[in-house]
């Protein structure tokens, strides 16, 4: 108990005195999952409408495939990608095993199913009468679809936001095909696993602390999305 | 002399829940006339509305937009912003009284001024300047009506097809609705109205036909007055 109060302690004080290696951490964190979600939302978003306000064969196959998605571990993502990017892979030449694209990359493949799955069910619940008072205006179809989006916003920003905190937390994916290089691709979780082993507890405490409030602020801005939501049904 | 039309549909059909909904020989909208469309629940009139909005895709007909003949797929297309379809229960965006009105007008990429110029002549028109800021969504179901009205009106479209504009309304609610229903009619506007309270509507009508079996009965002209006064004897003993 003595250890955690201690190393919790120095935790904080490595936190609040600015410690540069540990910020580098949490900043190599921060860009790499901020990048997979920007660039995952548009296209798992579009497939979200398609997915349900389209008919097409095998598009209830699909639901299924990314809800089933949803359960993926980041470590069997990690493992593929591994295998893909590796020198003797079909992507070997391209030459991104342990870079920040890579982790990119994975972080994008884990948190597209989300998007996808609580997307489409964010658009399903529309009121369908939306897309044809958009069309009815003289919409085109693209445009109706963002107005359609932007009545119902507040389901698909908890999508982004349960997306992020899934990749932010992830470590399984990071690790592989990151490979966990100081001021290169180590990031949150991968530090913490790393701290750990080595016995450094207060880093692993330190970053932990970051984790943990990050995860307190998106609840909190998913609770007020909701709340807004409700407001607005 | 009998107006010239500008929407026709010749054959159209449609087939819904394993039967022919509707199988109509021939609809036409003239300018500055008002069509009641009646006929009982679920006999196709909302289905009827959706496929002349473009809404729905029909099974089989021909349209002519016009006096010119267009290919039944990209019909809708060439008549956007032209005919204008409004839900029995309007559907508001949510945002603001203006935003809503101005959306069709941005979509026809009009400068910013023209916008904002348009949008206050017709929330004047419809007697919604106070409302303009409000957020169209908490609106009592009278204003949210007019908001569509005006939204609508703003486009100056040839046809604008109305699903059961004054259900679940209030006498007043429904008073100003008919204003400014007459007001778009004398405005040159094609009006279609779906209701099954003919009582209720039959006072805007130039023409009025009934749905049954997919079917579309013409009521002449002469008819209209008849069946008014026969629908008011009818309700005065109701309310004996």
């Amino acid at each position: 108990m003595d250890n955690l109060l201690d190393a919790s302690r120095e935790a904080l004080l490595l936190l609040v005195s600015g410690d540069p290696s540990l910020w580098t951490v949490v900043g190599i964190s921060f860009s790499v999952s901020l990048k997979a979600i920007l660039l995952a939302a548009p296209m798992a978003l579009v497939i979200a409408f398609l997915l349900a306000h389209t008919r097409f064969p095998g598009r209830r196959a699909l639901i299924t495939l990314f809800q089933t998605l949803l359960a993926f571990p980041a470590v069997v993502v990690g493992l593929t990608l591994y295998l893909l990017l590796s020198r003797s892979g079909p992507f070997g030449d391209l030459r991104l095993l342990f870079t920040q694209t890579a982790m990119v990359i994975g972080q994008m493949v884990l948190c597209f199913p989300i998007l996808v799955a609580m997307g489409h069910a964010a658009i399903q619940a529309a009121d369908r009468r939306a897309w044809e008072t958009a069309i009815t205006l003289g919409a085109r179809p693209a445009r109706a679809m963002l107005t359609l989006m932007h009545e119902v916003r507040f389901g698909l920003m908890a999508a982004v936001i349960a997306g992020f905190g899934r990749i932010i937390a992830e470590v399984g994916c990071s690790l592989m095909v990151g490979g966990n290089i100081l001021n290169h691709t180590r990031n949150i979780t991968t530090a913490i696993a790393l701290e750990t082993t080595r016995g450094q507890f207060a880093e692993g405490i330190a970053l932990g602390l970051v984790l943990l409030v990050l995860a307190l602020l998106l609840n909190f801005a998913l609770m007020l999305l909701q709340g807004r939501g409700v407001m607005h049904a | 002399m009998k107006p010239e039309p500008i929407l026709q549909f010749h054959g159209l059909r449609k087939f819904l829940a394993n039967r022919w909904l509707l199988d109509i020989v021939e609809l036409s909208i003239a300018a500055g006339q008002c069509m009641i469309l009646s006929g009982d629940n679920g006999v196709g009139k909302t289905t009827l509305l959706k496929i002349m909005a473009g809404l729905e895709p029909p099974d089989a007909g021909e349209v002519s937009y016009g006096g010119k003949v267009l290919p039944l797929r990209t019909a809708p297309q060439d008549y956007r912003n032209n005919i204008v379809y409004l839900h029995q229960s309007p559907y508001l965006f949510d945002c603001s009284v203006i935003d809503n009105v101005a959306y069709g007008l941005r979509r026809l990429r009009m400068p910013r001024a023209t916008v904002q110029t348009k949008v206050a002549e017709v929330l004047a028109w419809a007697g919604l300047e106070h409302l303009g800021k409000r957020n169209a969504k908490y609106l009592s179901g009278g204003e949210k009506q007019r908001v569509a009205l005006a939204r609508a009106r703003v486009l100056a479209p040839k046809v604008l097809l109305l699903d059961e504009p004054i259900a679940s309304m209030d006498y007043k609610s429904r008073e100003r609705t008919y204003v400014l229903i007459e007001r778009l009619k004398k405005e040159g506007m094609g009006v279609v109205i779906t209701s099954h309270e003919l009582y209720a509507v039959l006072p805007l009508a130039d023409v009025h036909m009934y749905l049954h079996d997919g079917k579309l009965h013409d009521d002449h002209q002469d008819n209209i007055a008849a069946q008014m006064s026969s629908l008011i004897t009818t309700e005065k003993r109701r309310n004996v």
